[in-house]
């Protein structure tokens, strides 16, 4: 890992080409790229008068996507990271750990009973279905890979099974709606989505940027954080749940967008290093630019728009199986 | 300051591991533990250092209680190495040193943490390793890296799980060497040794822990009871005397005619 390693303005470069793609890339039958442009430019030249029906696609659908997209991207990808962090685990991720599938159950419980808020329920469920991967996985305060992706497994296959029972309960109007959002999905991405995105996400990233450095401390081990002088069992906590947050927030927007918070950290670690103060920020940067990227693709590859979450796990489950073979996430099996 | 343990007893799963230990280092002296695997020696050093919490007793630093002490003050009293570290991310030495600075971190660390740590490093003659891959290093390389660590952190005692174990000879003489400098300093140190030798050779004071007990040396810590050393370690054992300090050697096995 010694050497020049790429600056976050790099990183912050990628994440603008992405967005920029993902503004200008529509599905197959909409605004060609060639019109987006020209659309663009005639937005900035007249110093942003009405663009009209080719305006509101590039503005009104296109840009919250990408803007929703890179929030999620963004927040899955630091929210893995830290959860790596504490969990001293490069195998853990908000989808993995069964947080995702807890967040999920709760959205969609919330939106079947109307009076539950959508965005608490998620996080009060990822909180339960962390929590309880953490105690099936735990055998005297050490996680090991095995156990852990089995108690995810186990975790998070009650919480789908707990959804599924919620969707057979549903009409079947609705019913469609849940399956595709289950799957990950950015279609009916709005600046509404934003505006419920923002305050969890904004808030969690903040606090996770506060504590990079911590992350550091406490990603050598408790004992090694411990004797340094900072607690484990107090600061462990409160990260788990900006991690959470931020992850829930995202899933209650999008769904459950597999394997993002896994693969994301895991490759930037490998190109920027491990040292969190790097790391977080161009996991974020990354996160988002992946998502956006892969939405982009997502709607001008086929005729018909799948949900993005099909795609990232297209993309992640090879590059993941690649990297537990090479051995690179299973070091510690104790 | 000093440190000093009173009184400690502390069971796993039912099985007493220490039973009523007491022992007491001095400011400025190194301290050495000695026993057999097994005897409670690492559970010893963890409880001492904080990390473990004991049935009864107490421990000092300073003449004050670790119990109820906040981690910045703890820190800054005790500083701690364990006895094998595993690593899981592939952070850079100095990255790893840093960490040690954790309790004058407010959020990153700030010119004079990286210079602490830079010391530390240079310290122990491992300022070339800075910014190698900490989990690429040979497990000797990696002890030093974390003694730099317990060094970074400038603490008043320092509370050490058998520093030599990976080293080899010349290192094991520079980190032995150093650390009986620290304590001319002023530093206080509580080792858990293999090598009783080291412990005649470098410590002030040497205590016995046999099966969660302690023993005091009836000899004094330069000079080596032969007898106690085979009744602690069960093995037939002859003293010598070399340039005013004893040591002790297994006694070699008869040689049969062939």
């Amino acid at each position: 890992m010694a050497g020049r390693k790429p600056t976050h303005a790099a990183f912050a470069l990628a994440a603008l080409i992405a967005c920029v793609v993902g503004l200008l890339v529509g599905p197959q039958g909409s605004l060609t790229v060639g019109q987006s442009i020209d659309v663009l430019g005639q937005w900035l030249a007249t110093g942003g008068a009405d663009a009209g029906m080719a305006g509101e696609i590039l503005f009104s659908v296109r840009m919250p996507r990408v803007v929703v997209g890179f929030i999620v991207g963004a927040a899955l990808a630091m929210s893995g990271c830290a959860l790596q962090a504490i969990a001293r685990n490069p195998l853990v991720a908000p989808d993995i750990a069964g947080i995702s599938s807890g967040a999920a159950f709760g959205a969609a419980l919330a939106l079947s009973t109307t009076w539950l808020p959508v965005q608490a329920s998620a996080f009060a469920f990822g909180i339960v279905a962390a929590l309880a991967t953490y105690l099936l996985a735990n055998r005297n305060g050490r996680l090991s890979t095995v156990a852990l992706v089995l108690a995810g497994v186990v975790v998070g296959g009650m919480f789908t099974a707990l959804l599924a029972i919620l969707q057979a309960m549903s009409d079947p109007l609705a019913l469609q709606s849940i399956v595709l959002w289950t799957l990950g999905n950015l279609h009916h991405a709005a600046w509404s989505g934003v505006t419920s995105l923002l305050p969890p996400v904004a808030i969690s990233a903040v606090l996770l940027w506060r504590w990079r450095w911590r992350l550091n401390v406490l990603a050598l081990g408790d004992d090694e954080a411990h004797s340094v002088g900072l607690d484990p069992r107090r600061h462990k906590p409160w990260v788990l749940a900006a991690a959470v947050l931020m992850a829930s927030a995202s899933v209650a927007v999008a769904g459950v967008i597999a394997l993002v918070g896994l693969i994301v950290p895991h490759a930037v670690r490998r190109i920027a290093g491990a040292d969190h103060r790097r790391l977080l920020p161009a996991s974020a940067l990354a996160g988002g630019a992946f998502l956006v990227s892969v939405d982009a693709l997502a709607r001008a590859a086929a005729p018909v728009e799948l949900p993005i979450g099909i795609y990232t796990t297209l993309v992640g489950g090879p590059v993941l199986l690649a990297l537990l073979r090479a051995g690179r996430l299973g070091q510690r099996e104790d | 300051m000093g440190i000093e343990l009173s009184g400690i007893r502390y069971a796993y799963d039912g099985r007493v591991v220490l039973d009523d230990v007491s022992l007491q280092v001095p400011a400025g002296r190194f301290g050495v533990i000695l026993g057999r695997n097994g005897s409670g020696k690492s559970t010893l050093l963890r409880v001492a250092a904080g990390l473990l919490a004991s049935e009864r007793g107490t421990v000092r630093v300073g003449g004050a209680s670790l119990v109820g002490m906040d981690g910045r003050s703890r820190a800054g009293r005790v500083g701690y190495l364990a006895q094998f570290h595993q690593p899981v991310f592939s952070f850079s030495v100095r990255d790893v040193v840093l960490t040690g600075r954790a309790a004058s971190v407010v959020t990153v660390p700030g010119a004079e943490d990286v210079a602490a740590a830079e010391e530390a490093l240079a310290a122990l003659g491992i300022a070339e390793l800075a910014a190698r891959a900490y989990d690429e290093l040979s497990g000797g390389e990696r002890q030093l890296v974390m003694i730099a660590r317990v060094l970074a952190q400038r603490p008043q005692v320092l509370l050490l799980d058998e520093p030599v174990s990976h080293l080899d000879l010349a290192n094991q003489s520079r980190l032995l060497e150093t650390l009986h400098g620290l304590t001319r300093q002023g530093i206080t140190i509580l080792a858990v040794l293999h090598d009783p030798n080291h412990a005649f050779l470098f410590a002030d004071e040497i205590v016995f822990l046999d099966q969660g007990r302690i023993e005091r040396s009836a000899a004094g810590a330069r000079h080596a009871d032969a007898e106690q050393v085979e009744r602690l370690y069960g093995v037939p054992v002859v003293a010598m005397e070399l340039e005013g300090v004893s040591v002790v050697l297994p006694r070699p096995p008869r040689k049969e005619p062939i």
